[in-house]
């Protein structure tokens, strides 16, 4: 098992209770990266593997927010849960962004601006649908005025289950579909 | 009654309703206090005359909220009650009118500004009509949206349910399929009076007579199963299984030809 | 956005009339899903007219159609930056009707947590103002503050945000003495240095004050006539307070003081907020300080539900928990409206009662509606940016607005 090192390479005493052991990134593996850059000068790659890598470490994600979910999507941005480590920054503007959270019930009267808005972002484009609301109409399934489910309107990517999920469940969301990009590759999309 | 929930404690309803009452006069067409709410019952074309009394002559500065309510089995279905709420005496009120769909409400936007919303939104969920309101659009529902939601008659799903279509490019109206009903329970005990066929009984209520209950049916002696002694000591015996079915020359049964009706496959054209 | 070319009558040369823009339903300093057409003269507001309902879900009529108890997240849902307030007015809705009585320690209980919610909501409510500004700091050490009060919630009802705490006869379970004595910590420590570092920022910024001061004023009248409440009444100098005037729960037991504003414009609204909140953390040290010993909920049966381990041991609280689970309480035939101050202004229900186990018909009064409808009166003759911060110092919330 490989340890924990601060910046000047001192090993870390392991901070977690029992159980919990800490995997630690591959130094060696930076290492030898680093050592190639400033040895040659460039790194080799596939393009695949390039595009990923940007993909998924720049998700900015469109602000959707349409009701409580919004608040925990809120929450998972602020200092506390510092969603922008994973490079997922919030971004107001369809045109930039990636990722689009649906958080919150959709309603009749807002789901063609949602379509709207999901038809401005440009490609590749992913969708989170979050919460039970968003996911098939939840507390609000049988109203007159809910749309059961976003993925009627949308193509959802990500499920993210609760009544609001918390913003854990938020991160996680975030981080499957950094997992889902990685697998699905880019040719064929 | 003592009072004894927490609920806010408002300035005393003593002697109000009977004088609110004396000075609104023949506008008053009913009037209770229940709960400790103060509701007057005023008539419908004397709505905007009492209400400026209420705000003017007794100190009910603002109007608070207005409510609909549909009771669909009466003639004038609809109630619209108004909450009034007056900051200097700490006192609230309900004043209520009746309306049926085609006998308008004067409006109280003439009072109050904050009045076109919620006069709005009354017409939006009921349909009742607020003559004299210079802006009764919808307010909170779809555009284009048909019906008044809160009617008691209206589906609590609606009539409609919106999907994105692909062949349109657009979001499309359907009309609404459920995988499942929303289940509505009845909580009255059968024997409390349930005017229905509870599930499963539809057949018990057809049956012509019920059975005799005079001449009881026992069988505390031997006699009374109907059967007698051999038939006990028959029953005691133990039975050996049967042998397996066996063809006469060893081989196993075939097994059945499959039926001629069903098509050969491919050939479904 | 469209725009009217014309011909000046005098002169005869083109001039641009109006402009016509569409503000949301997406916009981020909509602070949910609202629609506003704004008609300007270059960047003067001449006209708004809101458009709500886009989040409009029907609350009202599937509240109909569940039982009193199955309603009550419902609430939650409504405000969902304060949603304990929200439950209060119902479940007092409720009690009235009832004419129940609700413990002691019940009662200190909802006054504490819903004083917490006041603050949660409050740090929302003021760190998206001072967003919309264009200040971005004060926002996340504010959230901060939120975070603390999310956990809060957490460990008192297992949830987050959608709490369903409190309950028809008192609130659904107590609270460790743990939790009570960190929130006397936190309300000592954690929370006046964050608060106190936030609003340093923003309070006497030269930048902060030129956007707010003296926007949108409202006079006295004004705001009686819109039925404003809340905050937006006492920025305008009218010291109405539900809690104080028509005091529920413990309300009348506690010592506080009610803010008013001098100017009636946006940066009153948001003092008023900041002062309330350090009355808040006075009124929930007051509860932590008196709260008494005792039963968390009515004993009434009929109404609300035995402990777990009593249904162990006793029959009759067996069929009381599943009368109670799936029957629910009748509630007898009357109507009632009752109204508390929730963070944002007067939140009430009117509650129909035809003596079943379900609400005939549910009104809930959102804050939003007489406020929102002003916005067009209060953001006349302002530049286009300041309906953000117009809008901000309302403190709207969707979930309510459009139930």
């Amino acid at each position: 098992m490989s340890t924990l090192v601060n910046s000047a390479g001192q090993p870390l005493a392991p901070t977690s209770p029992v159980g919990g052991a800490i995997t630690a990134p591959d130094q060696s593996f930076f290492k030898d990266l680093n050592q190639e850059v400033s040895d040659k000068g460039f790194l080799v790659t596939s393009t695949e593997e390039l595009f990923q890598w940007a993909r998924t470490g720049s998700l900015w994600w469109m602000t959707f927010g349409l009701a409580c979910c919004a608040v925990e999507m809120i929450h998972v941005n602020m200092p506390r849960y510092d969603m922008e480590r994973f490079g997922a920054a919030p971004r107001a503007s369809p045109r930039q962004s990636d990722v689009m959270i649906v958080a919150g019930t959709l309603c009749n009267k807002m789901a063609p601006a949602l379509r709207k808005v999901y038809d401005q972002m440009s490609e590749p484009k992913y969708v989170i649908s979050m919460g039970s609301c968003a996911n098939g109409g939840g507390y609000y399934h049988y109203s007159y005025s809910v749309v059961r489910g976003c993925d009627r309107i949308v193509p959802v990517d990500i499920y993210v289950p609760g009544c609001p999920p918390t913003a854990e469940a938020l991160l996680y969301g975030v981080m499957q579909l950094q997992r889902k990009i990685r697998r699905v590759g880019t040719v064929e999309r | 009654m003592p009072v004894l929930h927490s609920a806010p404690k408002i300035a005393s309803n003593e002697g109000v309703l009977d004088a609110l009452v004396a000075a609104l006069g023949s506008m008053v067409v009913a009037s209770k206090e229940e709960h400790g709410e103060i509701v007057l019952t005023v008539a419908r074309a004397e709505v905007e005359n009492a209400l400026r009394a209420l705000r003017d002559d007794h100190g009910y500065q603002q109007l608070m909220e207005m409510a609909g309510v549909d009771y669909p089995s009466r003639p004038e279905r609809f109630d619209v009650v108004y909450m009034l709420l007056s900051v200097t005496k700490n006192h609230r009120l309900m004043v209520k009118v009746t309306a049926a769909e085609n006998t308008p409400v004067p409006t109280v936007t003439t009072l109050w500004p904050n009045a076109g919303w919620l006069e709005r939104e009354v017409f939006d969920m009921y349909g009742v009509i607020f003559a004299g309101n210079p802006d009764l659009r919808r307010i909170l529902t779809d555009y284009g949206f048909e019906g008044h939601p809160f009617r008691k008659d209206f589906p609590l799903t609606g009539y409609v349910e919106l999907r994105y279509s692909e062949e349109d490019k657009r979001v499309v109206y359907e009309p609404v399929k459920l995988a499942q009903d929303l289940r509505s329970f009845d909580f009255m005990s059968p024997w409390e009076g349930a005017d229905y066929i509870l599930p499963g009984d539809e057949k018990a209520a057809e049956a012509a007579s019920p059975p005799p209950v005079a001449d009881k049916k026992t069988t505390e002696t031997k006699a009374d199963t109907g059967a007698g002694d051999k038939a006990n000591d028959k029953a005691a015996e133990k039975a050996s299984a049967p042998a397996p079915a066996k063809a006469e020359d060893g081989k196993a049964p075939e097994a059945p030809k499959s039926t001629d009706s069903r098509p050969e496959k491919g050939d479904d054209k | 956005m469209s725009m009217q070319l014309e011909t000046s009558p005098t002169t005869g040369d083109e001039v641009i009339t109006n402009y016509t823009i569409n503000f949301g339903p997406q916009h981020p300093a909509a602070h949910g899903v609202l629609r506003m057409v704004m008609e300007l003269d270059g960047e003067i507001i001449e006209r708004i007219d809101p458009h709500v309902g886009l989040l409009h879900r029907g609350t009202e009529k599937l509240i109909e159609h569940k039982t009193y108890l199955q309603a009550l997240p419902y609430f939650d849902r409504l405000d969902y930056c304060s949603p304990l307030a929200m439950e209060h007015s119902y479940v007092l809705a409720i009690e009235k009707m009832l004419n129940l009585e609700v413990p002691l320690r019940a009662q200190y209980l909802r006054v504490l947590f819903a004083e917490l919610t006041r603050i949660c909501n409050h740090m929302m409510n003021m760190g998206s103002h001072i967003m919309d500004i264009g200040a971005m700091t004060p926002n996340l050490w504010l959230f901060e503050v939120r975070e603390d009060c999310l956990n809060f919630f957490e460990r008192a009802s297992g949830a987050r945000m959608h709490s369903a705490w409190f309950r028809p006869g008192g609130v659904h379970q107590d609270v460790p003495l743990k939790l009570l004595t960190d929130i006397a910590d936190w309300l000592d420590t954690r929370l006046p240095e964050l608060f106190g570092d936030a609003l340093s920022l923003v309070v006497d910024n030269r930048i902060f004050k030129q956007r707010n001061v003296d926007i949108a004023i409202v006079s006295k009248e004004d705001a009686l006539a819109w039925g404003f409440s809340g905050p937006m009444i006492r920025a305008a100098g009218i010291p109405w307070d539900i809690r104080k005037s028509q005091p529920y729960d413990v309300y009348d037991r506690m010592d506080f003081e009610i803010p008013v504003g001098t100017n009636s414009d946006c940066y009153d609204r948001f003092m008023v907020r900041a002062e309330e909140v350090r009355q808040s953390i006075k009124i929930m040290k007051q509860c932590l300080r008196d709260m008494p010993e005792g039963p968390v909920a009515s004993t009434d049966r009929k109404v609300s539900p035995p402990k777990r381990a009593e249904m162990k041991s006793s029959m009759e609280s067996l069929i009381h928990h599943f009368k109670l689970y799936t029957e629910g309480f009748h509630v007898p035939a009357g109507e009632v409206y009752v109204a508390t101050e929730s963070p944002k202004g007067e939140f009430g229900v009117y509650l129909v009662s035809d003596g079943s186990n379900k609400p005939y018909r549910c009104k809930i009064r959102p804050t939003a509606f007489s406020h929102l409808q002003a916005m067009d009166f209060m953001s006349k003759g302002h530049m286009l940016p300041d309906a953000t911060a117009i809008l901000g110092a309302m403190d709207i919330v969707f979930g309510e607005c459009d139930r």
